[in-house]
């Protein structure tokens, strides 16, 4: 009978200790802003509009932020895309201790700056992934020296992968 | 894969080792009178819990027992009643503190067929179901937001979280008698909350009586208890199973 019981209880034990999850965070927490690139066709003869993706030859693209001591922006050092080549969409991080978010970007050899300015929320996902950032996009502020326009397709910043800006040549 | 495997190899050597302990019984045993209304009612805690807690280093313990009516020896109407919680810490120090009661009412059935030639036992094979509550605070602390691009980073403790849940069991198990009114046994359940959290809140890690909140869950209970309610004196007011009485020492004279 003793016997009986501790077997009973082992296996109990056992059963138990395979129910238990482990701790890997299976939960994507990539949060990017997604900026595809396009060119927009003008047709003399027929007067209409037409856009077309833009392949651009060179792009580097690098994060500015703000010193509070001296009031100035100033490059980050990490950049983003390092004179990569033939580029026509490009994923960008926003700031998360911040509503403003600056980057600089050279079209082979123009450069614009983009600023983004959003708001931040707090998104809780698990106990084993933690919490993640994600924004809302209130404006898009831009140089207009290769960049023509933009448009805010998405305003939600999350792990989807969605288009959320439009550049336009 | 292989905690199906395991939990499948521990579902039918408890029942080997059920069936071993029934066998090995010699005596004939009165069987309740199912004539009656009410046959008594059996007091329980559960052993598996208390063992498994100690064993995890208490980053989750449950605490439980129940009382369990005899209805003509066929239908177990159940109250159960524990107390749970955890203590974890994840290996990003992520915090998650709770602990709170719960409860649980439900049914049993007791699917073994009496046949005519069989001998009369208390064993039982049941099965159930069960509706169990739960409300309580919880912490989850040191949630951290890295930043490293912009080489920012965030704590926030989402501190006295409250939230009730609901969720149903489906019960399948075996009672042995052992001794005279003291019951072994254990039951298999598969649980499913009947609510979900919403996207972004911060939902709760564990919920006492019910598990790791994953939406469903298997857990085992292993039960020790005591069966109150005197069978001897329902028997004696009963003429027919005296007649039973009767035979069954006839039986064991041969």
């Amino acid at each position: 009978m003793k016997k009986s019981i501790f077997i009973v209880l082992l296996f109990s034990i056992l059963l138990n200790y395979s129910c238990t999850s482990d701790e890997t965070c299976t939960q994507t927490k990539y949060v990017k802003l997604t900026t595809n690139f396009y060119h927009v066709h003008y047709n003399d003869t027929t007067k209409i509009y037409t856009t077309s993706t833009l392949s651009v030859d060179s792009l580097t693209v690098q994060g500015l932020k703000l010193d509070t001591l001296t009031g100035q922006y100033h490059l980050v050092d990490s950049i983003l895309y390092n004179n990569q080549k033939k580029v026509s969409s490009i994923n960008l991080p926003l700031n998360n201790s911040s509503t403003q978010s600056k980057f600089r970007i050279r079209f082979n050899a123009i450069v614009d700056t983009m600023t983004i300015y959003h708001t931040n929320f707090n998104d809780y996902l698990s106990l084993e992934c933690g919490c993640i950032k994600t924004h809302s996009i209130d404006t898009v502020i831009t140089t207009h020296h290769y960049i023509d326009s933009i448009q805010i397709k998405i305003h939600d910043v999350n792990t989807i992968n969605a288009e959320n800006i439009r550049l336009y040549n | 894969m292989r905690r199906i495997f395991v939990y499948i190899i521990s579902l039918l050597l408890c029942l080997f080792v059920s069936a071993v302990t029934a066998q090995k019984k010699k005596q004939i045993i009165i069987p309740p009178d199912s004539t009656h209304l009410l046959n008594g009612f059996t007091v329980h805690v559960d052993a598996a819990s208390l063992v498994t807690s100690t064993l995890m280093n208490n980053s989750t313990y449950s605490m439980e027992g129940g009382i369990q009516l005899d209805l003509k020896h066929k239908i177990f109407p159940t109250i159960e009643l524990g107390f749970a919680g955890a203590n974890k810490t994840t290996n990003d120090n992520i915090g998650y503190k709770t602990s709170g009661m719960f409860e649980r009412i439900g049914v049993d059935f007791n699917l073994r067929k009496k046949k005519k030639d069989s001998k009369p036992t208390n064993n039982l094979f049941i099965a159930g179901l069960r509706l169990g509550m739960s409300s309580f605070n919880y912490n989850v602390t040191n949630v951290t937001i890295t930043d490293n691009y912009w080489g920012t980073n965030e704590s926030n403790n989402y501190l006295n979280q409250h939230t009730s849940k609901i969720w149903y069991e489906i019960v399948a198990g075996v009672q042995v008698e052992v001794f005279k009114n003291f019951f072994m046994g254990w039951t298999i359940r598969d649980k499913n909350l009947l609510s979900s959290d919403a996207a972004g809140n911060v939902a709760p890690w564990y919920i006492p009586g019910f598990g790791l909140n994953n939406g469903t869950s298997w857990s085992f209970n292993y039960t020790l208890g005591y069966h109150f309610g005197s069978q001897k004196k329902n028997l004696k007011s009963n003429k027919v199973l005296l007649n039973q009485k009767k035979i069954i020492k006839q039986i064991n004279n041969n």
